[in-house]
């Protein structure tokens, strides 16, 4: 009975909530992190591996490859979370307005593209931004008379390309995210602000974006990281690893090429400590400035 | 809430399970799966049911499929009371190759007989499984395929890893290319993989659209083309079909930015490799490589070449470039034969397939491209029997036969070269596609004018920096080819 | 903007009208502009494969070139129609147990990080925000080695167990529940409801939403997942959908036919689940609930 009591306690009770997380860590995480922070000291042959100290990462710093698939990663991550936050959000307070008759039916064909499998999708959209003049995007460069452009050879039409990938796959995605979100907001608020006579744009403004807020640090974070690791959509536009000029190259693009492709875990478990790093603290800050941490009654 | 959750899982449990013809509603991962009794029995069960549910078109959908039967879905082969053997690849057609070869294997050694499990894996993937494996020190098959690219990765291992074949393959060694031999070679010279094909690469012309523009029979096409010695040949060749066609589009070849079949080509006329082999160093500011990419950057100026749309030949917009006959003529390994018999069959009949030109007259004139080797693991418990029975599979005139009829390659073994039912076999889908025999082609070439570029650790780098950066420096943005190539040394130069 | 605006505007029902036109139009041109690429690998999996290759992916509604084959191979019942189903079946398998584990030991996580003040709480979050931030190819082959040390290697369980506690997952809905209000506890701890009884009776009902994004999300992870379910299992019987469709795109050439048509199919399943699932997102909160 005491021991019942125990477990059924107030203060232990949370402990026992968050047991799976913490067995899980230790065992699928601690240990392979561990190991492949230890491997990036390393240079890893196929039969003996030798340590050589901080030997990748100073290659790292001076590796101009790498240099250019962070700079990619960086404006890639940039841009998905400045077209892929604000659009989806809005689009859930619409969708979730009284405004917009057949809801069912536009929330099936918004989320349809993240069912598709990347194998797919990524074969698809290369088949229309080909350079070939049957490509969709070129047809409709042609009939606006600016002729044909040799869309994934260039810098600027390349990153257009994967942004058009990230859009057409996560849109719908993050708005469900947006709408599960405004099902948590309690309406007697939207009544309450109603009666004080709060326009639309009031109600929004001081109602919905705040209490939004954690499904926004949420899509935030996940986007921070989605962003800096994209690697699949790169690899299924340029059919492979390798792009004109690396305009496709990102982060985890290198490290598969180095780790992988060429074999080369240490230098490649480097790249990917480093990737970690950069991802982790851009989302602590982040999320100590959007008071994630705090607690509530604080 | 709960309640709903579940039973809403339930629903698209049945409804999947419906759709998957097994109405049994399995929930319990089948751990017996290896068991091959069992899954006959399971996927016989669901060919019945699936059968059943769409009987009407089962009707219409024909008949030589039926014989393949439930068995093909586990790929096991052979005899199940032999040794097992497991192989990897990444090709299905492969794995066929090996199915086909085990049944004969067993015919011959009623003795000593064999099951061998064939697994088709993603091809990048598989790799990364078999590295993994091989690291881990368990989990490797007995036999795997390793594409040509990656070959050094795997190589690297050398005996710990893998099984040397040398022994293996000493009764066939007298008639193999040696320098596809080379290819799998480790560093310490022994022989780790057994090679499928030669890769030789070989000009493909498309006569029917060169004498339709120029006005003259097929015939007299042909020979402009056996008259082809010299690249100054080729492009006056190519000159002479662009006046007449007009240019509109039309150009005489495509030179690739994401490809190095062209430099590789050039090397080996003139008896070059970047690489520098297993000592290296490597060095890429080689004449050969120069004279190719000027002479590119001379027709892609004169309009005889464009640069091919997507970076070479073999993707989708390649494809649709050659049928569109933007392009009539390109060089390309042999094994891009099945290319046209899959993707262009409206294409049959048109093509020749010729010797590629040459900078000065007496060099070499092919190159073996691309490939993949088998190899044995270390890991294997049979190893004797698994390495004896991959270079009888790759290499006797048996298995040589079946992997021209089946895989459409050009042997490694220059015994069957020249023999007549196994060269102008007219039933075989690439002879008869193409308006003359490949086979006949590769004996003009002969053994010795085919070259060999070595595939190291250094390969991956080279090549990665060519295809990304130095190509489209030189064809797309017409920058000085030395000034490409020093920039190309250099990055090379940081990884070794 | 103007759309929101009009939101509960009550001056007159024109305006209503109007708003009604503008929003349903917005969502429908963006709906065709999404729905393009899947329409067009749709009428493209009515094609033969080299088809796709001679006229790229056109969308002429061309019925000469079209027709059943694709499809009608995908059902023959014949080797690979054999293949792809057990596939199917496979990655049905393991999306249904991995959704529902997945889904219920993250939403206790998620409980116990966001319900209860306790020490170590803010490291645990940490933890949890830093297990999302680690590329998965370089945990590969320390997990691969740990796998094989626990006789998990091709098995659905070493294949599922690495995920069960998704760290988004437990972050969606650690943020979705402390968006609920706390005094739903105390009301409950007062009517002598024990920690998990609140916990599984109380505040699991007011989750629906969470759990059916989730759900949706988790089940699109898992059966779109090809790298790990790839290293732990070993026979093509044990594959999964991505992982068979995937070896139809070879260096040698890609098998268009069987693959648009599969990918296609590929589809429902997920879609059916989303179908089920995606009602209880519009189930939110009610008044009611958050005073009771």
């Amino acid at each position: 009975m005491k021991v019942k009591k125990f477990f059924y306690s107030q203060k232990v009770a949370p402990y026992i909530f968050v047991v799976p997380f913490v067995l899980s860590f230790l065992i699928f995480w601690i240990y392979p992190l561990i190991s492949s922070i230890t491997m990036s000291f390393q240079d890893i042959g196929a039969v003996s591996s030798e340590w050589i100290g901080f030997k990748n990462y100073t290659k790292l710093l001076k590796d101009k490859v790498f240099i250019t698939a962070i700079c990619n990663s960086a404006k890639y991550m940039f841009f998905t979370l400045v077209l892929l936050i604000p659009f989806p959000m809005l689009f859930a307070v619409l969708m979730d307005s009284r405004l917009v008759k057949a809801k069912g039916v536009w929330k099936a064909v918004l989320y349809m593209p993240a069912l598709t499998s990347v194998v797919i999708s990524g074969t698809l959209f290369r088949l229309m931004f080909t350079e070939y003049p049957t490509g969709q995007m070129n047809i409709i460069t042609q009939a606006l008379g600016l002729g044909t452009f040799k869309w994934l050879k260039m810098g600027w039409s390349g990153m257009l390309a994967l942004l058009v990938v990230a859009c057409w796959r996560w849109t719908g995605v993050n708005m469900l995210y947006f709408l599960s979100g405004l099902k948590s907001i309690d309406s007697s608020l939207y009544e309450a602000a109603e009666i004080d006579g709060a326009s639309s744009w009031q109600k929004f403004r001081y109602v919905t974006l705040p209490l939004l807020k954690p499904t926004t640090v949420y899509v935030l974070t996940i986007s921070i990281y989605a962003g800096l690791s994209m690697f699949l959509e790169s690899y299924m536009l340029w059919a492979g690893n390798n792009s004109p000029n690396n305009i496709g190259l990102t982060i985890v693009g290198y490290l598969y090429k180095r780790g992988i492709e060429k074999n080369d875990m240490g230098y490649g478990c480097a790249v990917g400590v480093v990737l970690m790093v950069i991802a982790l603290a851009i989302n602590i800050v982040q999320l100590i400035a959007n008071g994630t941490f705090k607690n509530k009654e604080d | 809430m709960k309640k709903k959750i579940v039973s809403a899982l339930m629903c698209t449990a049945l409804v999947a399970s419906m759709l998957v013809g097994c109405g049994s509603g399995e929930t319990n991962p089948p751990a017996d799966a290896s068991d091959a009794a069992a899954t006959d029995d399971a996927a016989a069960a669901e060919d019945d049911a699936a059968a059943a549910e769409d009987s009407a078109e089962a009707d219409d959908t024909e008949d030589a499929e039926e014989t393949a039967e439930a068995e093909v879905v586990t790929n096991t082969f052979g005899d199940p009371n032999g040794t097992h053997l497991e192989m990897w690849t990444f090709v299905e057609l492969h794995g066929q190759h090996y199915g086909k070869m085990a049944a004969d294997w067993n015919a011959a050694h009623p003795d000593n007989t064999i099951e061998i499990t064939c697994t088709t894996y993603p091809y990048a993937d598989m790799h990364t499984k078999l590295l993994t494996a091989l690291q881990s020190g368990t989990g490797a098959p007995d036999i795997c395929d390793v594409e040509v690219g990656q070959f050094p990765n795997v190589v690297e291992g050398l005996d710990t890893w893998l099984v040397p074949l040398n022994d293996y393959a000493a009764d066939y060694l007298d008639t193999m290319v040696p320098a596809r031999m080379e290819t799998y070679q480790g560093s310490d010279g022994n022989y780790y993989g057994a090679p499928y094909h030669v890769g030789a690469t070989v000009m493909y012309y498309n006569v029917a659209a060169m004498a339709e523009a120029m006005g003259i029979s097929e015939d007299e096409v042909t020979a402009k083309i056996d008259a082809v010695v010299t690249w100054e040949d080729y492009e006056a060749l190519g000159k002479e079909y662009i006046d007449a066609i007009g240019q509109d589009g039309k150009y005489f070849t495509s030179v690739d930015t994401a490809g190095t079949d062209w430099l590789w080509l050039a090397m080996a006329e003139y008896g070059d490799d970047w690489t520098g082999g297993f000592e290296g160093p490597a060095n890429v500011q080689l004449e050969s490589v120069q004279k190719m990419l000027e002479m590119q950057q001379s027709w892609l100026d004169s309009g005889i070449a464009e640069v091919s749309p997507d970076g070479h030949v073999d993707l989708e917009a390649g494809f649709q470039n050659i049928m569109d006959h933007n392009i009539v003529s390109f060089p390309k390994a042999m094994w891009y034969m099945s290319r046209f018999t899959n993707y262009m069959p409206e294409e049959k009949g048109n093509w020749y397939i010729a010797k590629c030109p040459v900078f000065e007259e007496g060099q070499k004139m092919s190159v073996g491209i691309g490939g993949t080797g088998t190899v044995v693991t270390q890991q294997s418990a049979a190893k004797e029997l698994a390495a004896e029975f991959v270079c009888w599979a790759k290499m006797s005139e048996e298995g040589e036969q079946n992997i021209w009829d089946l895989l459409g390659f050009d042997v490694c073994n220059t015994a069957c070269w020249s023999m007549d039912s196994f060269a102008h076999n007219d039933e075989n889908i690439y002879n008869s596609y193409f308006r003359n025999y490949p086979y006949d082609v590769l004996n003009e070439i002969g053994l010795n004018n085919i070259g060999k570029i070595s595939v190291v650790a250094i390969s991956p780098t080279i090549n990665e920096y060519v295809c990304n950066t130095t190509l489209n420096e030189v064809l797309e943005d017409k920058m000085n080819v030395a000034d490409a190539l020093q920039e190309l040394q250099d990055a090379v130069d940081l990884e070794q | 903007m103007t759309a929101v605006e009009n939101k509960a505007s009550k001056q007159g029902k024109a305006k209503k009208t109007i708003g009604t036109i503008l929003g349903t139009g917005f969502f429908a041109i963006l709906c065709a502009i999404i729905i393009f690429p899947v329409f067009a690998g749709l009428l493209a999996s009515f094609r033969p494969g080299t088809e796709l290759i001679r006229r790229g992916l056109s969308i002429n509604l061309d019925f000469s070139t079209m027709n059943l084959n694709n499809y009608t191979y995908l059902f023959s019942g014949n080797a690979d129609s054999q293949k792809y189903f057990m596939w199917y079946k496979n990655s049905l398998i393991i999306t249904i147990v991995s959704v529902v584990l997945t889904l219920f030991i993250c939403y206790f996580i998620a409980y116990g990080l966001s319900m209860y003040n306790f020490k170590g709480k803010n490291l645990l979050f940490f933890l949890v925000i830093a297990t999302m931030m680690v590329p998965f190819e370089i945990l590969m082959l320390p997990l691969y080695k740990e796998v094989i040390a626990l006789k998990l290697i091709d098995t659905y369980t070493g294949v599922i167990i690495i995920g069960l506690c998704n760290a988004s997952t437990i972050f969606f809905f650690r943020q979705f529940l402390s968006g609920l209000p706390k005094e739903l506890l105390d009301a409950a701890r007062i009517d002598g409801a024990t920690e998990y009884g609140i916990a599984t009776k109380i505040i699991l009902p007011l989750a629906k939403p969470a759990f059916a994004s989730m759900g949706i999300l988790q089940a699109m992870g898992t059966w779109n997942a090809i790298l790990w379910p790839l290293l732990v299992l070993k026979g093509a019987n044990k594959f999964t959908l991505p992982i068979g469709l995937n070896t139809l795109l070879t260096p040698y050439g890609n098998n268009y036919d069987v693959l648009i048509a599969g990918s296609m199919f590929g589809i429902l399943p997920i879609f059916i689940i989303f179908l089920i699932f995606q009602k209880y997102i519009i189930e939110g909160m009610t008044a009611g609930a958050v005073k009771g």
